[in-house]
């Protein structure tokens, strides 16, 4: 039934190739089963700075706050990225199981969850008689808390230095843009949290090619264990 | 000087992508087959074959299991495995310093 081994299966192999084949297939080992995080970091980015920036104009405009097209603008900018995330994630992690795919299982719905509450949160604020103001800040404030904590969580989950400095920073932005008020917090949110997204894309895009870089000058791959990326 | 010889079980281009593909998974994880085989772009005949060879030295571990109804089999490095792809590493890194001047 089964094939003979080709030649190249059993051809000899010197140190160089073998390096240069455990590294070639980690590489591509790696790409297949774990999320790109510039990607997600980028895509995150877009949408805050494009949304954000959407709410901030539409509120100085009317000098109050945003109107319904902006508030539009701004659901489908999000709502892009999650399916972004989620298609992309998935696609990424079928095929493999066990304790990185549970992982990866909870932390997605952690995510879903804490927003499933944030949304409550701010309607219930709303039903209670605050007024919009209010609710709009409280709104950006506590999704802030909810991607600030869950950066973090995923930093201790994942020992994920990125997620860390992430976190932390989402974290002064909640804090900043609630006590910026209406419309300072929509520009802090946009310029602030959606730029410090795509900073982190610009950094783990760097810190990418100098790894390869150094993979490849050590000896055509250097030590490539099998630590996570 | 005396060296070891390589494992011959890693030492082998297929077998050795097999291994460094699964070691590049944490530890606890598994791929299933057909992923494994998407990755390396090996007939199932062949890396049949080579997951026999890892898998009677014990450095592969071969779950099958049912996902509905369909069939399924996900490989996994054992400890063992784990252990005898770092030391293949650290062997032909070492092979490659002491051939340079």
């Amino acid at each position: 039934m089964s094939a003979p081994d080709r030649p190249d299966d059993v051809g000899p192999l010197d140190p160089a190739a073998s390096l240069r084949v455990i590294h070639e297939t980690q590489e591509r080992a790696r790409a297949a089963s774990e999320p790109d995080a510039r990607l997600l970091f980028a895509i995150w980015g877009v949408a805050w700075l494009g949304g954000y920036l959407a709410l901030w104009a539409s509120a100085r405009a009317t000098g109050a706050l945003s109107t319904g097209p902006a508030y539009a603008a701004f659901g489908v900018a999000i709502l892009a990225a999650v399916v972004v995330t989620a298609v992309h994630s998935i696609r990424r992690t079928a095929g493999t199981r066990g304790l990185s795919a549970r992982q990866g299982a909870t932390y997605g719905w952690s995510w879903f969850l804490g927003f499933v509450a944030q949304a409550a949160i701010v309607g219930g604020l709303a039903s209670a008689g605050a007024p919009p103001e209010v609710v709009a800040l409280a709104a950006n404030g506590i999704a802030c808390v909810v991607v600030g904590l869950m950066y973090l969580a995923g930093a201790i989950a994942f020992d994920d230095r990125g997620l860390l400095v992430i976190g932390v920073w989402i974290l002064v932005v909640a804090a900043g843009a609630t006590l910026a008020g209406v419309p300072g917090t929509f520009l802090l949110m946009a310029l602030a949290g959606g730029g410090g997204f795509l900073l982190m894309a610009a950094v783990e895009h760097a810190a990418l090619h100098r790894r390869r870089r150094a993979a490849t000058l050590a000896g055509l791959a250097g030590h490539a264990g099998s630590g996570r990326g | 000087m005396a060296e070891e010889p390589l494992d011959p079980v890693i030492h082998a281009t297929a077998r050795l992508r097999v291994t460094a593909t699964l070691a590049a998974l944490g530890e606890g994880d598994e791929m299933s087959f057909p992923k494994l085989q998407r990755l390396l772009g090996m007939t199932a005949g062949n890396l049949s074959t080579h997951l026999r060879k890892l898998e009677d030295a014990g450095y592969v571990r071969v779950t099958k299991t049912h996902e509905g109804r369909t069939p399924a089999t996900y490989l996994a490095l054992t400890p063992r495995g784990r252990v005898a792809f770092e030391e293949y590493t650290q062997a032909v890194t070492t092979l490659l310093k002491g051939a340079r001047p």
